[in-house]
């Protein structure tokens, strides 16, 4: 079972290699940067920046105000890398009637503030439940 | 203090481990096998081989399977951060290779993942007609698709056991040593990944439009994807013609055709879509007026001048179904030339893509 999945991975994988070769021929460097971009960034930056970041909420914020600071960030974080493609348009077509024409900063505003909204509310439900058992 | 490279045993979090990369790999594996599936969908449909057939019926299915190829490629994007995070302390790992099938199995996981974010970040970033590269997006797009889905094939064969051993065992809880317990952790990338959904899918839900603030469309009318303007097109005058098979007919000529009016969605390769009252003349009526064969796959030939989309092959299931039209009007007024004046093929369960606008001549392929 485990061997028949394996070789029809790596026929499927082989496909795509020889689909991805004139592209390759054409465009290697946009190409490579693109294939190889995503796991460098991740791993070089997006991943340390998080357990950095965590370990630093973990000490600053009072307990129950961990994880609603932590789901908030990770949450906006995701929000912010979707908008991108729409804040950044440097090598973008032009804006046609009815598509891609959002407010899109005002739009991800109100998204992140309906976030941050849960999160504060979250903070305080978590630290009135959590108070009387400290003073008790 | 003197710096040290952090190790495997450096990452105490519960969110960490094989508990947790199991149960998000299923998530992501759901989401990558939807997305792989319908992107197949799709690209079948614009590069038919011998063997394939698209039904035309019911009439918003392109629309059902390219939202769900858009959507769950989105809902991918936090599934693959999280399950990432997951498995990140395995990085760190030494010695860096043990022996050639933990060498082989590296790679194949570099493999996996920089196929996996190409295909997430081009998606993401064609979906906002963005283009910061210099390939050609759909051949990449699709090349590296069946790289992803091999190297998953492979992963998960290599990781069977731990995968069925994560799922399997009685979960208990540990507490949280960072910021987020386990439970806290797959909690906080179920909302991340609801929280992605629910800002983008209003571009094809119409009910979730205002919601959806990351979403490609607006809620001003139908989209206009390609301008007259920008396909170098000028309004046709009374000269125009359209021509099926070796008949010519002009536009007063159709109007006085019977027309038929039909609810078709327009749904776009990039994953928005949007519905339109279209009133025209059935394509099969004018191949019968032609003396041409009902069922024929057609040539759809635009007054475009160039690009890869000035015509469009209409497959025979298409061209028989009487809800497949030459549209002259839209929601009750005439086609303007940004929607396809003096008229535009629509026709259900179909690309927006393949939907040829400024149709002048339609023939027996």
């Amino acid at each position: 079972m485990r061997w028949v999945l394996g070789a029809v991975g790596v026929v499927l994988l082989g496909r795509g290699v020889v689909e991805l070769l004139p592209v390759v021929a054409d465009s290697p460097l946009s190409l490579g940067g693109w294939l190889l971009g995503g796991p460098v960034l991740h791993d070089v930056l997006l991943a340390p920046l998080v357990g950095l970041g965590g370990t630093v909420l973990a000490r600053v914020l009072p307990a129950p105000w961990r994880a609603p600071v932590g789901a908030g960030l990770v949450v906006s974080g995701v929000l912010v890398l979707l908008a991108v493609p729409y804040l950044w348009r440097a090598f973008s077509g032009p804006v046609t009637p009815g598509l891609h024409d959002r407010p899109y900063p005002a739009g991800l505003l109100v998204a992140l503030t309906v976030v941050w909204t849960a999160v504060v509310v979250a903070g305080l439900a978590r630290s009135r439940n959590t108070r009387p058992r400290r003073d008790g | 203090m003197r710096f040290r490279p952090p190790g495997e045993a450096d990452f105490t979090s519960p969110a960490h481990g094989a508990r947790v990369s199991a149960r998000i790999g299923l998530w992501l594996g759901v989401a990558f096998g939807l997305c792989f599936a319908t992107g197949l969908i799709s690209h079948g449909i614009q590069h038919p081989p011998a063997w394939f057939t698209w039904p035309s019926r019911p009439v918003g299915l392109y629309r059902i399977t390219q939202g769900v190829h858009v959507t769950s490629g989105v809902a991918a994007v936090p599934l693959l951060l999280a399950k990432l995070w997951s498995v990140y302390p395995k990085l760190f790992g030494r010695p860096l290779v043990r022996s050639v099938p933990h060498a082989l199995e590296r790679g194949s996981i570099l493999v996996l993942i920089g196929a996996s974010f190409f295909e997430l970040l081009t998606g993401v970033f064609n979906v906002a007609q963005n283009y910061p590269w210099a390939f050609f997006f759909p051949t990449a797009h699709h090349a590296v698709a069946w790289i992803a889905a091999g190297a998953l094939l492979v992963h998960v064969a290599v990781k069977l056991p731990v995968i069925r051993a994560a799922l399997t065992r009685a979960d208990h809880e540990e507490p949280a040593t960072g910021v987020l317990s386990r439970r806290g952790f797959l909690l906080t990338t179920g909302a991340a990944t609801g929280a992605a959904v629910l800002a983008t899918v209003g571009g094809t839900v119409p009910w979730l439009r205002t919601a959806s603030v990351l979403a490609s469309r607006s809620a001003t009318g139908v989209p206009v994807n390609r301008l007259a303007s920008a396909a170098g097109v000028v309004a046709a005058d009374s000269s125009w013609r359209l021509r099926v098979g070796d008949v010519e007919f002009s536009l007063d000529e159709l109007r006085a055709m019977p027309q038929t009016t039909a609810d078709l969605p327009i749904a776009c390769v990039e994953g928005w879509s949007a519905d339109a009252t279209w009133t025209g003349v059935p394509v099969r009526d004018l191949l019968a007026r032609a003396g041409l064969p009902a069922g024929s796959d057609l040539r759809v030939e635009s007054l475009e001048g160039g690009g890869p989309y000035r015509s469009s092959t209409l497959p025979g299931t298409h061209s028989a179904d009487p809800l497949t039209l030459l549209a002259l009007r839209m929601n009750g007024e005439e086609l303007t030339l940004d929607h396809g004046f003096p008229c535009r093929l629509i026709a259900p369960s179909r690309p927006g893509v393949l939907q040829t606008k400024w149709v002048s001549r339609l023939e027996v392929r």
